[in-house]
């Protein structure tokens, strides 16, 4: 024996250290492919800026009769928390476990935990660049105003990226390889999106609204959306969506520890 | 201080596996595809729990939660396969895992001696097949390992790779480093290990250092020749087999007796050895008939 192996997974100080230092790395390694960043980024911006260019003054006749942008601009900020939490987290986790990167990580001495709160710190920044983006655009281009209750918005945005986050790590585990990881994803994701009232407000009673109420995307959007009401009577706090958004996310998370696996899979 | 190995599960991957491997030695895991290579080692390195035996690297089971932290921190691995990021340069992905040690290896050290010196801030992408296994490799001894696995540090390289690596090993080796590295190739072995052990269908049939393998050090080697037509094998003077091939075969340990006698007796008789040759039992030799089995 050469010396007395120093133990345990918490260093204190240094460990915090190593947390903002692997944040920086991931931010890099996102950043780093211009292509893949800007297109995931920008994607929700355009989204918007079509969507919302398109709506022009429509109004929704069964939403209190408000302006349809105004339920875009909500909308798209879910969006955007969802595709950087969900979509790229759980494609980028997929590919990570396929090419080895995860296995190397694991036999090195960084922490799992440190490795892991990094990669949900960096998720979740590209998330906030993303709702600041909508937000900004949203603002600047259709003269949407901001949440009139920020705290309620930034509960129901740090409530969804939790629940979301949790769903990714555990969609990762499900997909059998790289070359599923993407259109697998892709596709749970933007059909869930589409039946949730994304492109269109769902009519309240309708088929579809009672299909997506057992989905979290439809009441992550609810809960995005209520904080932006100036109205008089109408509560900012939509409870009983983010709610289920919580309880997805639990469930998300207990299948995401229980399936976890650090070894490429190639299925 | 000895690390010492050991593990038996009752799964076909590794079944009855023991060795030790001294410090500042270069051991090698010499086996077919399939044998249980990798998974002995990543046994050893704490990824894999075991079902049964005792393992000890560095001193500490690699399997406890309680140190696993401080082995990985003395360990370096190089995984059999490319696991770099895209993304970064060679000296960003260096630099970030130089940071995960108590006491890494300078970073311009390591580029420098896996030869990436004029590919420090090139994409990783960008580098060739030969040049993302010298960074692999390179990611393995950031940390400054006194221990450091190899799982078949060389396959897919070209000879000018392979020549380069093995410099490589030899330079860590001298360091004090000790080497557990897995193999296919028998020139590996020869070139590089201390001692050898050859995992077979999970198990270990052969062990000791790569010249005493299969008794390879006895001195046993194989006379052949052709006798002219007319001749039989018994009119020799010593005890000798006909092979299938028409020529004949004398298995000895005192070649030079032997050969003094026969040659000898050839001269005296006027008789031509045609294809006289001696030939000595190789390293690959004894590899194949330990793995396939054969008596």
């Amino acid at each position: 024996m050469s010396t007395v192996p120093a133990t345990g997974v918490f260093d204190g100080r240094r460990d915090i250290r190593l947390v903002g230092r692997q944040v920086h790395y991931e931010q890099l390694s996102f950043w780093l492919n211009p292509v893949g960043a800007v297109f995931t980024v920008g994607f929700s911006v355009v989204f918007l800026v079509l969507l919302g260019a398109s709506a022009g003054s429509s109004r929704i006749s069964f939403y209190r009769n408000i302006k349809l942008i105004q339920y875009y601009v909500p909308g798209f900020v879910a969006y955007g928390v969802m595709a950087a939490c969900f979509n790229i987290l759980a494609i980028t986790l997929v590919n990570r476990r396929e090419m080895g990167l995860l296995k190397r990580l694991r036999l090195s001495p960084l922490p799992t935990w440190v490795l892991l709160v990094a990669i949900l710190v960096s998720t979740m920044i590209i998330a906030v660049v993303q709702v600041v983006l909508l937000l900004a655009v949203g603002r600047i281009g259709f003269g949407v105003h901001l949440p009139a209750n920020l705290v309620a918005f930034i509960v129901a945005v740090v409530v969804g990226m939790l629940s979301f986050s949790a769903l990714g790590v555990a969609m990762s585990t499900v997909v059998p390889n790289q070359d599923a990881a993407g259109p697998v994803v892709s596709i749970v994701f933007f059909v869930l999106l589409f039946l949730s009232g994304l492109w269109f407000p769902l009519r309240p009673g309708s088929g579809l609204s009672q299909f997506s109420a057992y989905f979290p995307v439809h009441h992550f959007i609810a809960a995005v959306f209520a904080p932006f009401s100036t109205e008089r009577g109408v509560s900012p706090w939509a409870w009983n969506d983010l709610l289920v958004v919580a309880v997805w996310g639990v469930a998300g998370a207990i299948v995401a520890v229980r399936r976890w696996q650090w070894s490429p899979r190639r299925g | 201080m000895q690390h010492l190995a050991k593990s038996y599960g009752p799964k076909r991957a590794v079944v009855d596996v023991s060795f030790e491997v001294e410090r500042g030695e270069v051991f090698a895991l010499l086996g077919p595809n399939g044998a249980g290579k990798t998974t002995t080692i990543e046994i050893l390195e704490g990824f894999r729990p075991r079902d049964a035996g005792q393992v000890e690297t560095l001193g500490v089971d690699p399997a406890s939660p309680r140190t696993q932290r401080w082995l990985r921190s003395r360990i370096g691995v190089v995984l059999q396969e490319l696991a770099v990021e895209p993304f970064y340069s060679v000296r960003q992905v260096l630099t970030r895992n130089a940071g995960f040690y108590p006491s890494p290896r300078p970073v311009g050290e390591v580029i420098e001696l896996v030869g990436l010196s004029d590919k420090a801030d090139a994409r990783v992408k960008t580098l060739s097949g030969g040049q993302q296994r010298r960074l692999d490799v390179g990611l393995g001894i950031v940390g400054h390992p006194e221990l450091l696995f190899l799982d078949e540090p060389t396959t897919g390289l070209d000879p000018s790779g392979r020549r380069d690596s093995w410099k490589l090993i030899r330079t860590l080796a001298a360091e004090g480093t000790t080497v557990l590295l897995t193999t296919h190739y028998m020139d590996e072995v020869e070139a590089l290990a201390d001692r050898v052990a050859v995992l077979s269908d999970a198990r270990i049939v052969a062990s000791g250092t790569p010249s005493s393998l299969g008794g390879r050090d006895s001195g046993a080697v194989t006379i052949r020749f052709g006798l002219p037509h007319g001749i039989a094998p018994a009119e020799l003077p010593l005890p000798a087999e006909p092979a299938t091939d028409g020529m004949v075969e004398i298995h000895t340990e005192e070649e030079l007796r032997v050969l003094h006698t026969l040659t000898g007796w050839a001269l005296e008789q006027g008789v031509m050895l045609h294809g006289l040759s001696v030939l000595r039992v190789t390293l690959e030799d004894v590899y194949l008939k330990l793995t396939r089995g054969e008596p």
